[in-house]
């Protein structure tokens, strides 16, 4: 895919060379604001949103990381959506259990490779790292998500959130550490994965 | 932990640090235990986070031209014929404005400070419609309305018309022969103009105003099938 000639065409206006972008970066874009919002619905509305706004937008690109570019679209798109939501709160489909606690979702437990256990121990392992990045100020989780979820670039989150590096690296560090504080509460939910101290040979 | 510490051992673990920098914390890391422990946990959390599935997109995200609202795509020049026309269509406005204005405001003398005898080449050509309704009241008492008060003066005495057109005509000839004596002065210092004398030549020449309106004519016809060409090869290609 040569990305640089298909960003040229979608600022001439070629839908089909934007929709081609779309289809390389629709996965990215999408996990992006599954982890910062923490809902699937919302985050494909969100996905479908910051699409239309690049698309609309894309003249304002003038190079760099278009991954970066388009993560800035989605971000922002996120941060409307959870304006929206403060403004008028809603309340889960999901169903509580008995302990008033929510109920994982089934959406979760969606890939068929799995055996029962496989499905239930990932789903619990994901469900505790959404629970964790739920708890995070928004422009940490928005760092964090970014860099250790997309594999992005410390220059690329910062063109992305548009701050500056030096802040990138102090939100990275502490969302970091305040995800290690909070995982930790789920050590004896996820014994096999989650022994953080061992990990430091990885 | 000093929060410099921490963000040296969050961008040592991505690599992010200089490798004289580099140097520095891992000779503190063999020493300081404390440094050790927060870098196993940054570690560890990182490690956990890396953990989570990347999830395929749920359906398609491909945007239809309804979606974004799309208009064909037009040609690159589009913008210039649009502009063009645009610009040659005010200036078009402009000059007829400034052609209507123009000659007026250049007829009228600075008449600021004239008294009541106003203009003096209006002067001319009032004079002797003037002439017929101040004749009479040449007859009339000097305490009865001023001269500037014509139709207040004329409005009480109706029947003295008669006696008074006889007058007037008498008057007549020889109150716009000593206008025009009078007037004499007057016409040597500026020469008499009247409305079918003058010759106004507006401050644009139509040849300018057939110019513009022609751009602007033209370019929005080349824009209509710019327009028109760029539907329909955006419809063959749909």
């Amino acid at each position: 895919m040569n990305e640089q000639a298909l960003i040229q065409d979608a600022q001439r206006g070629d839908l089909d060379a934007f929709n081609t972008l779309i289809l390389h970066y629709q996965d990215s874009v999408f996990n992006t604001a599954l982890r910062i919002l923490g809902d699937d619905d919302l985050a494909a509305d969100v996905t479908q949103d910051a699409f239309i706004s690049a698309f609309k937008g894309i003249n304002s690109f003038r190079g760099g990381s278009f991954k970066a570019w388009l993560m800035r679209t989605v971000t922002n798109a996120c941060y409307d959506e959870l304006r929206r939501q403060k403004r008028r709160p809603t309340t889960p489909l999901e169903p509580d259990t008995e302990d008033g606690e929510e109920m994982d979702s089934p959406r979760w437990m969606a890939d068929p490779g799995m055996t029962p256990d496989q499905k239930a121990e990932a789903d619990e392992l994901e469900h505790a790292i959404q629970h964790c990045l739920n708890n995070l100020p928004m422009e940490f989780k928005t760092v964090v998500v970014m860099a250790d979820l997309q594999g992005m670039d410390y220059s690329e989150v910062a063109v992305a959130v548009h701050v500056p590096l030096g802040t990138i690296k102090s939100r990275l560090a502490r969302a970091r550490l305040r995800l290690r504080e909070c995982l930790q509460g789920f050590e004896e939910l996820l014994p096999s994965v989650f022994r953080l101290g061992e990990e430091s040979t990885a | 932990m000093k929060q410099r510490d921490l963000e040296l051992l969050s961008s040592y673990l991505d690599g992010q640090l200089s490798s004289s920098e580099a140097t520095r914390l891992e000779a503190r890391l063999r020493t300081e235990p404390d440094l050790r422990s927060v870098l196993q946990d940054l570690r560890g959390a990182r490690t956990v986070l890396r953990q989570l599935p990347m999830r395929k997109a749920p359906r398609n995200f491909r945007l239809t031209p309804q979606m974004v609202g799309k208009n064909p795509p037009l040609p690159r020049a589009y913008p210039v014929f649009r502009f063009a026309s645009t610009l040659a269509t005010l200036l078009l406005f402009f000059t007829f404005g400034l052609n209507l204005i123009g000659p007026q405001l250049a007829s009228q003398p600075p008449a600021f400070g004239m008294g009541g005898g106003g203009a003096p080449d209006t002067f001319a050509a009032e004079a002797a419609s003037q002439a017929a309704t101040e004749a009479p009241l040449a007859e009339m008492p000097a305490t009865e309305a001023p001269a500037e008060e014509p139709s207040v003066a004329m409005a009480p005495m109706p029947t003295a018309s008669v006696s008074a057109e006889e007058a007037a005509r008498a008057a007549e000839t020889e109150t716009t022969q000593s206008d025009a004596t009078e007037n004499a002065g007057d016409t040597a210092l500026v020469p008499p103009q009247t409305p079918a004398d003058e010759t106004i030549t507006p401050p644009v020449s139509p040849v300018w105003q057939w110019i513009l309106a022609g751009v602007a004519l033209v370019s929005a016809l080349i824009m209509a099938l710019m327009r028109q060409l760029a539907i329909s090869r955006w419809r063959n290609k749909k």
